[in-house]
C-alpha cells in the first residue's frame, strides 16, 4: 500500500445556478493576459449541450484520455514513436475556433467618435488579430441555457432520447462546471516529451513547468476534458493549477470560494497509489467503484501508520478524517467522476441533480403522491443521461446516489414540517438519520470551514530557516514572442 | 577580403554567439525557449509547410553533422559510384521536400489574418534564411556534383581546422561562390539560433521514451 494524499473538489450540481462567477474569478486572478483570453480553466457549461471547446467529450476527434490495451493502458492518440513524428504538426490539436476566437468590443468609439447623424457603436474586434469581428461565431458559453439547442443540445453525445428537445414539456437543462480533474492517471503528463507536465506528490496538483515546456502541444489533446490550453502568445502550454497559490496559504480555490450557489467542497483523499493503474483497467460499468476502492479510510490505523510512512503529516491525516469529499464520494456514494471512462482517474466529482423538481404540468396527481418530491422513475433528466456523464454508463450507481438524495429530501421536508419524519424512504435507500442530518448540514448550511477542509501545506510545516528564500514574488519574468 | 569574412569571421562570431548568448537565455529567461508553435491559429498551410521542411532538412542536417563528426567513416562507404548517386539523389530529393516546406511556411506568414500577431522580425529573418540555406544548398548539390565527396575532403577538414583554433582557409579557398554563400547561410544561421526560436532545436525531446508515465515532483523528496 502505497498511500498518497490527493485536494479533490467536489461539486453539487443541484445547487449550481450557472451564474459564471466561478469563471469570472478565475479568469480576473489567471487568464487575464496575453495569449490566455480565450482561455477558461473554469467554465460553467449548459448540459446537455456541446461544450467549451465544443465537442470535448468526443474521443474521436481529439484522442484524448487512454484505452485499455490488452492488460495496459495506452494513450488513445499515438504511442511514443508517432510523438516524435508527429511532434510538427500535432494532428489532434483543438483549433482556436473550436473554442472560440475572443473578442472585445471597442468602447473608446462611444466617446471618441467624430460628431454625425448615427449613434456611435462599440464594434467587436478580435483580441487576437485586433481586426473587426462583423459575426461572433462562438463563446465559452456560446449554447448557455440552452440557447441554440435544436443545433448544440441535440449534439450531446451523452443524449441518447434527442426526442426531449422538441418538447418543453420533457426538456431538462442543468449546469455543469468543470476544472482541471488534477487526475491521479494524467494523460496530459504522459503524453509530454519534454516532461513538463508533472504531479505533485504531497497533494497531487498537476501543474505544467513554464521553463520545460517548449510548445510541443500533446498534452492539449491528450488531457480528455480539453483543460490543458496552448497559449499562442508564450508558445507554452497553460492549465488550471487548482488556485496552489491560495491553497498552500490554507484558502480554498478562488473559484470555489466565490461559489454563489455554495456547491463546491474541498478537501482531502488518501489514496493507494499502487492502485491507480489496476482501478484505471476495469470495465467501463466497474470504474466509479474502482475510484471508491482506491479512496482509502483516514480512520484506518493502517492506512494511517503507512501514510506516516510516506511522510504525509499528522495535520493532514486530521484533514483526512474531516474531509467533507470523503464524505460525499467515499461514505456516502453521493459524488462520482466526470467521464471515468476516460480512464485518467479524475479527482474532481459530482453530485447528480435532481433538477428539474417538479414533474410536468398535468401531473398534479402524481406531485400528490410523493408530496411535491419526485419519485426516481419520475424525474426528467434521464438517468441513462447521467450514467454517460458521471458512470460510465452504470445506472445503478447513479440510482443509488439519487435515491439517496431523494429519502434525504423527504425526510427533511417532513422533519421541517413537523410531521412524523419518514426514515424508511432513509433506510431504503441505505440512510439513517444521522447520516441525513450530516448530510443534510453539508447542502445547506456548512459553513466556509466546514466545506472547505485545507490542510497546511508541507511548506508550512518545515523548519522556518529551510522555507527561508523559497518564497518569492511570482514570476517576474517575461514570457511571449518577439523577445 | 571575402575569405576572411566567410570563413575567418563569421564563423568566430557564430561560434561566440551559440556559446555565450545560450546559456545566457537558457539561465535568464527559460520562458522565452519555445518552439512557437503556430499550429493553433493557422493550420491548413502549416502543414504543407512545416511537414516537408522538418522530414526534409532533419536527415540531410544530421547527415553534414555525422559528416563533419566522423569523416573517416563515410568516406570507404562513398567510395563507391553507386552508393554515391543513391545518396546525392536522395540529399538532392529532401532537399527539394525541405526548400519546398520553408516557402510555403514564409509565404504563409504573408497574408495571414490572425497569424500577423504573432509575426515578428525574427520570424522573417529566420524563414528568409533557411530559404537562402535551403535554395543554395540544392543549388550545391544540383550544379557542383559530388558534393557528399568532397564536403569529406574540403569543408569537414576546414571545419576541424576552425575548431581546434587554427582555421586552414587552404581547403575552401577556391570552392565557388555558391558554396561559400551556403557556408556563409550557415553560419549565420548559427549565429541567430540563440536568439530566436530556433533554440528549440537544442534540445531534443526524448526524455519521455524511458521515463514512467507520469512524472511525479516532491517538495520533500
Ligand atoms: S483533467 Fe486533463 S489537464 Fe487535468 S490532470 Fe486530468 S488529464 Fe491533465
Ligand atoms: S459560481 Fe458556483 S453556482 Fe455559479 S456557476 Fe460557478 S459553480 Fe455554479
Amino acid at each position: 500500500m502505497d498511500v498518497r494524499a490527493q485536494i479533490v473538489m467536489v461539486f453539487n450540481l443541484d445547487k449550481c445556478i450557472g451564474c459564471h462567477t466561478c469563471s469570472i474569478s478565475c479568469k480576473n486572478i489567471w487568464t487575464d493576459r496575453k495569449g490566455a483570453e480565450y482561455m477558461w480553466w473554469n467554465n460553467v457549461e449548459t448540459k446537455p449541450g456541446v461544450g467549451y471547446p465544443r465537442h470535448w467529450e468526443n474521443q474521436e476527434r481529439f484522442k484524448g484520455g487512454w484505452v485499455v490495451d490488452g492488460k495496459s493502458l495506452k494513450l488513445k492518440a499515438m504511442g511514443k514513436g508517432p510523438t516524435l513524428l508527429n511532434m510538427f504538426f500535432q494532428p489532434n490539436l483543438p483549433k482556436i475556433e473550436e473554442y472560440y476566437e475572443p473578442f472585445d468590443f471597442d468602447y473608446g468609439n462611444l466617446a471618441g467618435a467624430k460628431a454625425g447623424d448615427d449613434q456611435p457603436t462599440a464594434r467587436a474586434f478580435s483580441q487576437i488579430s485586433g481586426k473587426p469581428i462583423e459575426e461572433i461565431q462562438g463563446g465559452p458559453n456560446w449554447d448557455d441555457d440552452l440557447s441554440g439547442s435544436q443545433i448544440y443540445a441535440a449534439q450531446d453525445p451523452n443524449l441518447q432520447e434527442k426526442q426531449v428537445i422538441d418538447s418543453y414539456a420533457s426538456m431538462f437543462m442543468q449546469y455543469l462546471p468543470r476544472i482541471c480533474n488534477h487526475c491521479l492517471n494524467p494523460a496530459c503528463a504522459a503524453s509530454c516529451p519534454s516532461r513538463a507536465i508533472y504531479k505533485r506528490g504531497e497533494d497531487g496538483i498537476v501543474l505544467v513547468d513554464q521553463e520545460v515546456c517548449k510548445g510541443w502541444r500533446f498534452c492539449t489533446s491528450a488531457c480528455p476534458y480539453k483543460k490543458v490550453y496552448f497559449n499562442w502568445d508564450s508558445g507554452k502550454a497553460e492549465k488550471c493549477i487548482f488556485c496552489y497559490p491560495r491553497v498552500e496559504g490554507g484558502q480554498c480555490n478562488a473559484c470555489a470560494h466565490s461559489c454563489v450557489g455554495r456547491i463546491r467542497y474541498v478537501g482531502v483523499l488518501l489514496y493507494d497509489a499502487d492502485g491507480v493503474e489496476g482501478a484505471a483497467l476495469k470495465g467501463d460499468a466497474e470504474l466509479v467503484q474502482a475510484h471508491r476502492n482506491l479512496i482509502l479510510d483516514p480512520r484506518d490505523p493502517a492506512v494511517r501508520a503507512a501514510a506516516k510512512k510516506n511522510g504525509i503529516s499528522e495535520r493532514w491525516l486530521d484533514a483526512a478524517e474531516k474531509s467533507p469529499v470523503y464524505t460525499l464520494v467515499k461514505e456516502f456514494g453521493l459524488a462520482l467522476p466526470l467521464h471515468p471512462e476516460f480512464r485518467t482517474v479524475p479527482m474532481a466529482y459530482y453530485i447528480p441533480s435532481l433538477s428539474p423538481v417538479l414533474s410536468t404540468w398535468g401531473d398534479t396527481h402524481k406531485l400528490l403522491e410523493h408530496g411535491m418530491i419526485p419519485a426516481l422513475e419520475t424525474l426528467r433528466v434521464p438517468v441513462g443521461y447521467l450514467a454517460s456523464i458521471l458512470s460510465g454508463g452504470n445506472r445503478e450507481v447513479i440510482e443509488e446516489a439519487l435515491k439517496k438524495l431523494i429519502a434525504l429530501r423527504v425526510f427533511m421536508r417532513s422533519a421541517n414540517l413537523k410531521k412524523e419524519s419518514d426514515s424508511a424512504a432513509l433506510a431504503e435507500a441505505g440512510l439513517d438519520a444521522a447520516a441525513a442530518k450530516r448530510l443534510y448540514r453539508l447542502f445547506t448550511l456548512a459553513s466556509y470551514d466546514e466545506r472547505n477542509v485545507i490542510p497546511p501545506q508541507q511548506r508550512e510545516e518545515q523548519d522556518p530557516e529551510r522555507r527561508k528564500q523559497q518564497g518569492g514574488f511570482g514570476i517576474l519574468k517575461k514570457t511571449g514572442r518577439g523577445r | 577580403m571575402l575569405n576572411n569574412l566567410i570563413f575567418i569571421a563569421l564563423p568566430y562570431a557564430a561560434l561566440a554567439l551559440v556559446l555565450l548568448v545560450t546559456p545566457y537565455r537558457f539561465l535568464s529567461n527559460r520562458l522565452t525557449w519555445s518552439a512557437y508553435s503556430t499550429q493553433f491559429l493557422e493550420r491548413k498551410f502549416l502543414f504543407w509547410g512545416i511537414n516537408p521542411w522538418h522530414y526534409g532538412i532533419i536527415p540531410i542536417l544530421t547527415a553534414h553533422i555525422l559528416g563533419f563528426a566522423f569523416p573517416g567513416l563515410f568516406k570507404p562507404f562513398l567510395g563507391n559510384q553507386q552508393t554515391l548517386l543513391l545518396v546525392e539523389s536522395f540529399g538532392l530529393g529532401l532537399g527539394l521536400f525541405a526548400l519546398m516546406g520553408c516557402l510555403i511556411l514564409l509565404l504563409r506568414r504573408v497574408n495571414s489574418g490572425m497569424l500577423s500577431r504573432v509575426t515578428y522580425g525574427s520570424d522573417w529573418l529566420v524563414l528568409l534564411l533557411l530559404v537562402f540555406q535551403a535554395g543554395t544548398g540544392i543549388y550545391v548539390s544540383y550544379f557542383l556534383r559530388w558534393g557528399t565527396q568532397w564536403y569529406l575532403h574540403s569543408a569537414v577538414p576546414y571545419l576541424w581546422s576552425v575548431v581546434s583554433f587554427n582555421p586552414q582557409l587552404g581547403y575552401v579557398a577556391e570552392l565557388p561562390l555558391a558554396v561559400k554563400l551556403h557556408a556563409a547561410g550557415a553560419f549565420l544561421i548559427v549565429a541567430v539560433l540563440p536568439f530566436t526560436k530556433l533554440v528549440h532545436l537544442l534540445y531534443l525531446p526524448v526524455d519521455f521514451l524511458k521515463d514512467p508515465p507520469i512524472p511525479y515532483r516532491w517538495r520533500t523528496k
